[in-house]
C-alpha cells in the first residue's frame, strides 16, 4: 500500500515538473521576441480562400522573389475555422513552435485576437503606414495607436442583380440606383409577381445582411469603445431588424441553409440579388452562361435614416506579422508587397479579381476597366469609390458573440415577438454574458 | 524481500509506464480544467476570479438553451435507439434467418464511417432541396418542402435520424453478442410451457439482458451529453440556436467567440457532473447488486 502512495507521489512530482516547464518556455518565449535571428531565410504564411487570398500570395511572392531571392517563402492553406482554432490554442500554450509568421485574420475577429494575446503580433508602425489604406480598415488592425495589421481585401458591397429578371418586370439598373430597402423589396415583389424567382436568399443563422445595413449607417453591435453592447437603443438595428421582417413576410426570400447552398442559388437563377461583399463575384462568374445578365447597383440605405448611406462593408481580412523567430524578414515581405506595390494590386485585381484597400492602387489602369460579364460595366472602379464612403465602425472582440444572440431573438421577432422587448432582452443577454 | 512483495512490485512495474502516461495525458489536464474553470479573461490574458465562472453558467441563458437541447435529443433518442437496436438484434439472432451476415454488416456498417462524412452527406439529404425532400414531393406526401435544417423543429429531427442512424448498429452488437450468450434450453422450456414469442422477448429476453441494456443507455446518455459531430456539421447548432448541444457551445465559447478558455472549461465541467449524476441515477434505477 506504502509502495503505491510512493509511486503516485512520483507520478506527481512529474506532471509537476512538466507543469512548471511549460511554464517558464512560457516566459522565455515571451523574452526572446525580436531579438536572435529575426533574418531568416524561410517564412511561413498561413491564409484560406485558395481562389483568392492563396492566389494572391502566390503573386506577392512572386514579386518578393526579385526584391529578395534568398527567402523561402511558404504559403499553406488552411480553412478559416481552422487557422482561427490553430491560433488560440497555440497561442495560449506559450509555445510559438508551428505558429507562422503571417497570418490572414478576418476583421471582425482581428481585435479579439490582438487584445487577447498582446505581445505575440508584431508593431509594423515602422514597416506601413495606416493611412495609405481605406480608413475604415484602421479600427480593426490597429490598437493603442500601433499599427498591427496590413490591411488586405476590401469587404465593400454592392447589390449584384439580374438585370434580364429586372427587364422582365419592367425595371432598369438604373433605377436601383438610389433606393432605400423599402423600395428594394417594392421591386421585389414586382420581379416575383412576373418571374417567380426570389429577390433575395437568405440563411436565418448568419446575419451578415443586418451588419451591412447598420455599418452603412455607421452604427455596430457595440458602441465605439468597442465594449459596451448597443443593442436596445440602436436605431439603425432596429430599422434593419424590421427590413429583414419585411423580407421574409412579403414571401420574396428564398431561404438556404450553407455557403454551398447560397452559391447554388445565384448560379442556378433561383434569386434576382445579392447584397453582398464584393469578394463574391468569382462565384457569380462561376456560371459563364450568366455572362452578361448581372449587374451591380449601390447597397440600398436604411430608409428614414439620415446617416445611412449606399456603401458598407461585409468580411475583408487583413494580415498580422506574429512575434516569432523571423518577424523582420515577414515584416519586410508584408511591406514591400502588399503595403507598398501598386504594380502588385493591379496585378491582383486583373489576374485574380481582388479589390485591395491601398488607396494609391486605386488610380491604376486595371482598376478602371470595363467587365463584360456585368454587361460592360465598369465595377472596379465603381467599387472603388463606394469604398471610400464606407463608415468606419469598431468591431470590438465580440462580433459572433452578439451575432448568436440577436440570432435567437431574430426568430422571435419574426414569430411576433415585439421589436423593443426583442433587442432589450438581447442586450441583457448581452450584457451578462459580454466580460 | 518477501516473495509477496517481489511480486507486487513486479506487478507495478508492468503497469508504471501506462500508470504515467494516464496521469499525463488524462488527469493532468483535467486537472489543469478545473483550474482553469477558476478564471477568466479572453485568450491568454486569464486571472482568477474563484466562482464567477459558475455564478454566470446559472444566469446564461444560452447554455441553458445548449442543456435543453442536449436533454430534448438524450431523452427522445437514446429511448428510439434502444428500442429499435433491442428490436433489430432479436430479429437477427433468429436461427431460421438466412443471409444473416450480411444483414448484421448492413446494419453495422453506418458506425464505421466518418463522422463528418456522414454529417455533411446528411446535410445534403436534408438540404432544401435535397433528396429526402424530393422524394417525399414526388410521392406527394408534401405540398412544400419541409425545412429539415432551416427550421428550429424539423432541424432537430433531422440530428435525431442522423445519430440514430450512426448509432443503432453500434448498440445492436452488444445486444447481439449477449442474446448469443442466453442459453436456448431456457427458450425451449418456455415454448414446451407455451409462451408465446411476445411473452418470451419480456419474460426472457429482456431480463437477461438487463445489465446490457443498463450498459447501453449509460454509454448512450454520455456519447449525447458530448454530441458534437452532427450537430457543427449538419446545422452548426442553428437556426437560432434551436439545435445548439453543450459541446458546441464550449467549442463556440473556445473558438467563435473571442476565446473565453476559462468559462469554455466551466461549461465542460458541467458535462462532466450532468454525467456523474444520470449515471448513477441509471444504475439507482435499473441496477441490481450484482450489476
Amino acid at each position: 500500500m506504502k509502495k503505491s502512495f510512493a509511486l503516485l507521489l512520483i507520478c506527481m512530482v512529474i506532471l509537476t515538473a512538466c507543469g512548471s516547464n511549460s511554464g517558464s518556455k512560457n516566459t522565455t518565449d515571451a523574452g526572446n521576441t525580436g531579438s536572435k535571428s529575426n533574418e531568416a531565410k524561410e517564412i511561413t504564411i498561413w491564409a484560406w480562400d485558395p481562389a483568392f487570398n492563396i492566389a494572391a500570395l502566390e503573386e506577392a511572392k512572386k514579386t518578393y522573389a526579385a526584391i529578395n531571392p534568398d527567402v523561402k517563402v511558404n504559403i499553406i492553406e488552411y480553412a478559416q475555422s481552422d487557422i482561427i482554432q490553430k491560433l488560440n490554442t497555440g497561442l495560449n500554450s506559450g509555445t510559438t513552435k508551428g505558429l507562422p509568421n503571417i497570418v490572414l485574420i478576418e476583421d471582425y475577429r482581428a481585435q479579439g485576437f490582438l487584445q487577447s494575446y498582446k505581445d505575440s503580433f508584431t508593431d509594423l508602425s515602422n514597416s506601413i503606414k495606416g493611412t495609405d489604406f481605406a480608413d475604415y480598415k484602421s479600427g480593426p488592425t490597429s490598437l493603442d495607436g500601433k499599427q498591427y495589421g496590413i490591411p488586405f481585401d476590401s469587404g465593400v458591397t454592392g447589390l449584384y442583380v439580374r438585370t434580364d429578371y429586372l427587364e422582365q418586370a419592367g425595371y432598369k439598373l438604373s433605377d436601383l440606383q438610389n433606393i432605400d430597402w423599402k423600395q428594394y423589396i417594392e421591386i421585389g415583389k414586382k420581379v416575383k409577381e412576373k418571374t417567380g424567382k426570389a429577390l433575395i436568399t437568405l440563411d436565418p443563422n448568419d446575419l451578415g445582411i443586418i451588419r451591412m445595413m447598420i455599418q452603412s449607417a455607421g452604427s455596430w453591435y457595440l458602441t465605439e469603445d468597442g465594449k459596451t453592447p448597443n443593442l436596445a437603443n440602436n436605431e439603425a438595428l432596429k430599422q434593419a431588424f424590421g427590413i429583414y421582417k419585411e423580407l421574409m413576410d412579403s414571401n420574396v426570400a428564398n431561404v438556404h441553409a450553407d455557403w454551398s447552398q447560397f452559391v447554388a442559388a445565384l448560379n442556378n437563377g433561383d434569386v434576382a440579388s445579392v447584397p453582398t461583399g464584393n469578394w463574391i463575384t468569382a462565384s457569380i462568374k462561376a456560371a459563364e452562361t450568366q455572362s452578361g445578365k448581372w449587374g451591380i447597383a449601390p447597397l440600398p440605405t436604411l430608409p428614414g435614416n439620415d446617416k445611412s448611406v449606399h456603401a458598407s462593408n461585409l468580411g475583408g481580412s487583413s494580415w498580422y506579422v506574429m512575434n516569432v523567430d523571423g518577424a523582420d524578414t515577414a515584416a519586410d515581405f508584408m511591406a514591400k508587397t502588399f503595403g507598398s506595390d501598386v504594380e502588385l494590386y493591379q496585378k491582383l485585381l486583373t489576374n485574380i479579381g481582388v479589390i485591395g484597400t491601398f488607396k494609391a492602387a486605386a488610380s491604376g489602369e486595371a482598376y478602371s476597366q470595363a467587365n463584360d460579364f456585368f454587361g460592360g460595366q465598369k465595377v472596379v472602379s465603381d467599387f472603388a469609390a463606394w469604398t471610400e464612403q464606407i463608415p468606419s465602425v469598431n468591431y470590438g472582440i465580440h462580433t459572433y458573440a452578439i451575432e448568436d444572440i440577436l440570432v435567437v431573438e431574430m426568430q422571435n421577432y419574426l414569430n411576433g415577438k415585439e421589436i423593443d422587448k426583442v433587442l432589450s432582452d438581447a442586450q441583457a443577454q448581452a450584457e451578462s454574458q459580454i466580460k | 524481500m518477501s516473495i509477496r512483495r517481489k511480486s507486487v512490485l513486479t506487478g507495478w512495474s508492468f503497469v508504471l509506464l501506462s500508470v504515467v502516461l494516464i496521469f499525463i495525458f488524462y488527469f493532468y489536464p483535467m486537472i489543469q480544467a478545473l483550474i482553469m474553470s477558476f478564471q477568466t479573461g479572453t485568450g491568454s490574458n486569464l486571472e482568477f476570479t474563484g466562482l464567477d465562472n459558475y455564478k454566470r453558467l446559472f444566469s446564461d441563458a444560452m447554455f441553458f438553451t445548449a442543456v435543453k437541447n442536449t436533454f430534448i435529443y438524450l431523452l427522445v433518442q437514446v429511448p428510439i435507439m434502444i428500442v429499435l437496436a433491442l428490436f433489430i438484434s432479436v430479429l437477427l439472432n433468429d436461427k431460421k434467418l438466412k443471409f444473416k451476415g450480411f444483414f448484421r454488416t448492413a446494419i453495422f456498417l453506418p458506425c464505421v464511417t466518418s463522422l463528418v462524412a456522414y454529417a455533411i452527406v446528411f446535410k445534403y439529404l436534408f438540404a432544401g432541396n435535397g433528396l429526402v425532400n424530393t422524394f417525399l414531393l414526388n410521392l406527394h406526401l408534401i405540398d412544400t418542402p419541409i425545412g429539415w435544417i432551416t427550421d428550429p423543429f424539423w432541424a432537430k429531427i433531422t440530428i435525431v435520424i442522423a445519430i440514430t442512424w450512426r448509432w443503432t448498429g453500434y448498440n445492436m452488437i452488444f445486444y447481439l453478442s449477449a442474446l448469443q450468450n442466453i442459453d436456448n434450453s431456457i427458450y425451449e422450456a418456455a415454448k414446451i410451457d407455451g409462451a408465446s414469442a411476445v411473452r418470451q422477448f419480456f419474460g426472457i429476453t429482456i431480463p437477461l439482458l438487463k445489465p446490457i441494456i443498463l450498459f447501453t443507455s449509460i454509454t448512450s446518455t454520455i456519447g449525447t451529453l458530448q454530441l458534437f459531430d452532427e450537430v457543427m456539421n449538419i446545422t452548426k447548432g442553428g437556426p437560432g440556436n434551436s439545435t445548439l448541444t453543450i459541446s458546441q457551445y464550449i467549442y463556440n465559447l473556445s473558438f467563435k467567440y473571442s476565446a473565453d478558455f476559462g468559462y469554455a472549461a466551466t461549461v465542460s465541467y458541467s458535462i462532466v457532473i450532468m454525467i456523474i449524476l444520470l449515471s448513477f441515477l441509471q444504475f439507482k434505477v435499473a441496477g441490481d447488486k450484482n450489476a
